[in-house]
């Protein structure tokens, strides 16, 4: 499987198959977030479609070393889709002739929500297997860490080194691609 | 100062109830509250999901579009793949074969550059669709099936996808199910090259209704 770092000097290549990569790995993601955004399919298949030709053209504006590949996909699809919106709510607005109304400003907070959970959800799917089922069963199922050793037979010290480097990388990959392609700055805080 | 230490800090996180010397603690110390705050909206984000894993793939139709959209000017209007041009010189050979003039006869007009295959939006019965052909002559060949019925007309309209709100009326369908509609000259199909069908109501009001029924890209 090639790293993002590969799939960003195979686009700067002008490779399509590397474009081709990327959606199979990250398409559905998107859809997703756009299908979320929007609320109907139809402007969310245009959104996807959109975000992977602007991906296209702006190739060398990605660099792997300040983010990851999906991060980077899902600012742009946001963006795309944030557009959108605020366009179909003008085009409402000027068929209604009513005067022009700034958005409402929580409408900025909800994507940028989706999109860190779905960051969160791709690094989790990601982690080693131990440390995911940990995390799973923590998220998911609420259970203790004593709970979760008598669940995987695991001993209770391996549950908590699971869990805290498993949580590390979560937040880890949270500020990094926050950082990097939302809206949110960067914060210090302690390494795990 | 004793920080807390970091198992503890993402126990805490994780909903582990905080004991007194955990809650002294964190009441003096902003740097363990902000480590505190950021483990525990980790922590929802990562329980409210979804699993990706779980998540269907993509239509093959989304990339299509891409592939148009990320093919180079040339050849997405002015110069159609060869595999379009052979289809057609080819049924009219064999049709000439035949000893049918009809297709040559029209065949210099009927250069396809670009078309587009028409989808019904979510609110529009699925069976509904269409195929758009537009001709090097400047014409767009339009035909439907199973449009909703409309107490208006249907409409035509080309849009820039990206920025929806610039749109360009083409023409009505008035009651048949295809029409051949002129092409403002001018008109850069690169960038107006999404077709949507509309329902209008005879309101006198030229802009769109904002119900639309059929959508396609239109690509070479
Ligand atoms: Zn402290």
């Amino acid at each position: 499987m090639d790293s993002d770092e590969e799939l960003a000097e195979r686009l700067r290549d002008g490779d399509e198959k590397a474009l081709r990569v990327a959606y199979d790995r990250h398409g559905a993601t998107v859809l997703y977030l756009a299908q979320r955004l929007l609320g109907n399919r139809a402007d969310a298949e245009d959104v996807t479609q959109l975000t992977f030709v602007a991906a296209w053209t702006g190739r060398d504006g990605f660099d792997p070393q300040r983010g990851t590949m999906l991060g980077w996909l899902l600012g742009i699809a946001k963006r795309k889709a944030v557009d959108r919106l605020r366009s179909a709510e003008r085009y409402k607005r000027v068929a209604e002739t009513v005067s022009a109304q700034v958005p409402a400003e929580d409408e900025t907070e909800r994507p940028d929500r989706i999109v860190d959970r779905l960051v969160v959800a791709d690094e989790l799917s990601r982690l080693p297997a131990d440390q995911r089922r940990t995390l799973e069963l923590a998220f998911f199922d609420d259970l203790t860490h004593p709970q979760i050793a008598e669940v995987t037979g695991l001993p209770l010290g391996t549950v908590k080194s699971h869990i805290r480097r498993g949580m590390a990388s979560l937040r880890r990959r949270w500020e990094v691609d926050g950082a990097a392609f939302g809206s949110r700055s960067t914060r210090a805080s302690r390494a795990l | 100062m004793q920080h807390l230490d970091l198992d503890r800090l993402v126990l805490l996180a994780l909903s582990e109830p905080q004991e007194p010397a955990d809650a002294d603690h964190l009441a003096e110390c902003a740097g363990c509250r902000h480590d505190l705050e950021s483990l525990r909206h980790v922590a929802e984000l990562g329980a409210e999901g979804p699993d990706l894993g779980s998540l269907p793939a993509p239509p093959e139709r989304i990339w299509q579009r891409i592939e148009a959209g990320i093919a180079p000017a040339e050849t997405r209007v002015v110069r159609p793949r060869r595999s379009r041009w052979l289809l057609p010189a080819l049924a009219a050979a064999v049709l000439a074969v035949a000893g049918t003039v009809v297709v040559l006869q029209r065949a210099p007009a009927e250069t396809v550059t670009a078309r587009a295959t028409l989808t019904p939006l979510a609110t529009v019965p699925a069976d509904a669709g269409g195929t758009v052909r537009v001709l090097s002559d400047g014409e767009m060949l339009v035909d439907v099936r199973n449009l909703p019925l409309t107490t208006g007309f249907h409409e035509v309209w080309l849009i820039d996808p990206d920025h929806p709100t610039k749109m360009i009326a083409i023409g009505n369908l008035a009651a048949r199910p295809d029409a051949t509609l002129p092409v403002p000259p001018g008109v850069d199909m690169n960038r107006y090259r999404l077709v949507d069908i509309s329902d209008e109501p005879h309101d006198g009001d030229a802009a769109h209704s904002g119900h639309s029924l059929l959508r396609g890209t239109l690509t070479s």
